[in-house]
């Protein structure tokens, strides 16, 4: 009887401990618990010190970048080559915002973006430390999620690094406690993030930032990975 | 009365621009001409039709799309056929010792100079530049768009974001200048670039960073960051080059601490990418042949010279069975040859050098943007680059591998 009491408990602790911290995500999406992670670098460019402990809350954010087909269904008027159909779709952030909205989610701020990306643990790239051609989708011509070593992060999120840049929903700010001086600092760029396969290998680290006008994109293929708040 | 005199006005303005700028060159080689003769007619089409102030435009588009002045073409990559048109005019002034020619690459080095200058920051070098107040419809065009007006030089916009390829270009073409044809005067101006140029990298933790501060797109030589393998070839080249003409012993120093606390000469040895065959890259071979063949003929330590040969062995693996398709395809065979010594001028690589050719003058329709916002299809004709066939030849020359009657 008492080994049967404590039967019954023990399944009720692991019900409600793992169904409180480990929410079942929505499909498509992976879930990256609230917590502190290491945010920033000392050894990029100016704009990405501090170095700094930063939080967040708890959140899903989409596997994949949005795909071709994926943006379609939201603007039947977007147009791509048929074999280019699971690609990254490449969008203007007000394009990207209307979409998150229209699924029910929302571009992911820095933060969010950089934790999904890196972990908690300060990592340079979402695999680790060390650099390679496989790791990364070499070029446009193919897929997402089909580098040759097909690396996940931490949280099971693919192409964080090379592929297409990705949106965030932040104005290129300066970080806390940041004294360099950047005349693009303001409320005129958006930060876009994960650099993209026609780029070196600094720029596809996890921390490093890049600043875009929201509505001009030609020089830059942009895309969008999606948030979604836990209930 | 008037309207003659309009007419006339408007004849003698044609004239004067015509004449001013000197566009167009119109006569071609044959296919057939000897090399000689096609490598002298190209060389009068790039003077006459590319020369922008002294750098050389990759692409000009002529008339209507685009303007005598400023030239109008895509511009990023500038640097390349700026830097092979003074590499060959100092190989060809270090074989006829006729001082025009010493002239013609002594103004290509001064629009180096300018390329910094426009920038208004001390080595920070543009990758090309444009006479003009306003933007041109070509800077939303082609790629890069990194345009800015000129604060130091009113009246000029600059085209930022050098990248290792232009990095690469600079320290080549001007180190053949300093080597080959420079008097004092400019080997003084040209230790002068590399010192500010390279320095500026180095005291910015071997980054090229651009206006704004931040690293180049392509401006990646770190040691605190990963970076291709080819990069840190290009960055150990271009210390070596800096060193010998500047004398200057941080420039060594530096180079020494990339290799001895970072390892810059195991990661270079790497710089081809050989696997799988689709990644060979024979755009990024170029960078790595004009870095092999500064930093071979100057680096006298056995144990390093070693290391270059690995990586230019691992090149020549794929360079052997190269098909002559690319400009500069042909020179990595007479690279090789030059810093080996081995003999390996086959009849068909000769004949491909003698085969060399420049460019075709094709007509092609630009989607031109106009003032009101729309778009509108202009016809132009427009050329490319024969820079590197031309250095391709007097490199040839100056080593003995060209006949001078082919």
């Amino acid at each position: 009887m008492r080994k049967l009491i404590i039967n019954i408990l023990c399944f009720f602790s692991y019900v409600i401990v793992f169904g409180q911290t480990t929410p079942e995500p929505p499909e498509g999406m992976v879930y990256v618990p609230a917590g502190n992670f290491i945010m920033g670098s000392e050894n990029g460019d100016p704009d990405e010190k501090p170095k700094q402990i930063a939080t967040t809350e708890a959140y899903f954010i989409d596997k994949y970048e949005v795909s071709n087909t994926e943006f379609a269904k939201f603007d039947p008027t977007f147009k791509f080559s048929e074999e280019k159909k699971n690609n990254a779709a490449i969008v203007t952030w007000s394009q990207a915002n209307a979409y998150a909205t229209w699924a029910g989610k929302r571009l992911p701020t820095e933060k969010e973006w950089e934790k999904a990306a890196r972990g908690t643990d300060g990592r340079i790239f979402p695999w680790g430390d060390t650099y390679d051609n496989t790791y990364v989708v070499w070029d446009q011509k193919s897929t997402r999620g089909t580098s040759i070593a097909k690396p996940e992060s931490i949280y099971g999120c693919f192409d964080m690094a090379g592929g297409v840049w990705e949106w965030t929903s932040d104005w290129y700010q300066p970080y806390p406690g940041n004294t360099t001086p950047m005349e693009q600092y303001g409320e005129k760029y958006k930060v876009m993030r994960g650099g993209s396969n026609f780029n070196n290998h600094s720029f596809i680290r996890s921390s490093h930032r890049y600043y875009l006008l929201p509505e001009k994109i030609s020089a830059y293929p942009v895309g969008i990975r999606c948030v979604k708040d836990v209930d | 009365m008037k309207k003659s005199v309009f007419i006339i006005v408007l004849i003698l303005s044609g004239c004067f621009n015509t004449e001013i700028w000197g566009q167009k060159v119109n006569v071609f080689p044959k296919k057939t001409d000897p090399l000689h003769k096609k490598v002298d007619m190209f060389d009068r089409l790039m003077l006459g039709n590319h020369w922008n102030e002294g750098a050389i435009m990759q692409r000009v588009i002529f008339p209507p799309a685009g303007l005598n002045r400023p030239i109008i073409g895509p511009q990023a990559d500038c640097l390349d056929p700026t830097s092979e048109l003074l590499a060959a005019y100092s190989h060809k002034y270090a074989i006829t010792k006729d001082e025009k020619d010493r002239e013609i690459a002594n103004q290509i080095f001064e629009a180096i100079l300018k390329l910094e200058k426009v920038t208004g920051v001390s080595g920070l070098v543009a990758r090309s530049f444009n006479q003009t107040d306003k933007p041109l419809w070509h800077e939303e065009t082609f790629w890069y768009h990194e345009w800015h007006q000129s604060s130091s030089m009113p009246g000029y916009r600059w085209l930022g974001d050098l990248s290792a390829d232009k990095f690469t270009s600079i320290f080549y073409g001007v180190g053949t200048f300093w080597e080959l044809c420079a008097d004092e005067n400019y080997k003084t101006q040209a230790a002068g670039l590399l010192d500010r140029f390279i320095g500026r990298v180095v005291d910015d933790n071997f980054k090229l960073t651009d206006l704004d501060g931040k690293m180049t797109l392509w401006g990646n030589f770190c040691p605190d960051l990963p970076h291709q393998e080819l990069n840190s070839l290009e960055m150990l080249a271009a210390l070596k080059v800096t060193h010998h003409i500047t004398g200057k012993e941080r420039y060594n120093a530096a180079y020494h601490m990339l290799i001895d606390r970072y390892n810059y000469d195991d990661h270079q040895i790497n710089s081809k990418i050989l696997f799988p065959e689709e990644w060979r890259n024979v755009g990024d071979d170029y960078h790595a042949a004009r870095s092999l063949y500064m930093i071979m003929r100057y680096e006298k330590d056995p144990s390093l010279l070693l290391k270059y040969k690995m990586n230019l062995n691992r090149h020549w693996y794929d360079w052997k069975d190269m098909e002559f398709d690319f400009e500069s395809s042909i020179w990595f065979i007479m690279v090789y040859q030059v810093l080996t010594d081995e003999n390996i001028m086959t009849e068909e690589r000769q004949l491909a050098i003698k085969n060399m050719w420049g460019f075709e003058r094709k007509t092609k329709e630009y989607n031109v943007p106009q003032k009101d916002g729309t778009f509108k299809k202009i016809k132009s004709e427009e050329e490319g680059t024969a820079a590197a066939m031309i250095r391709n030849y007097w490199f040839g020359r100056y080593y003995g591998l060209i006949d001078a009657k082919w």
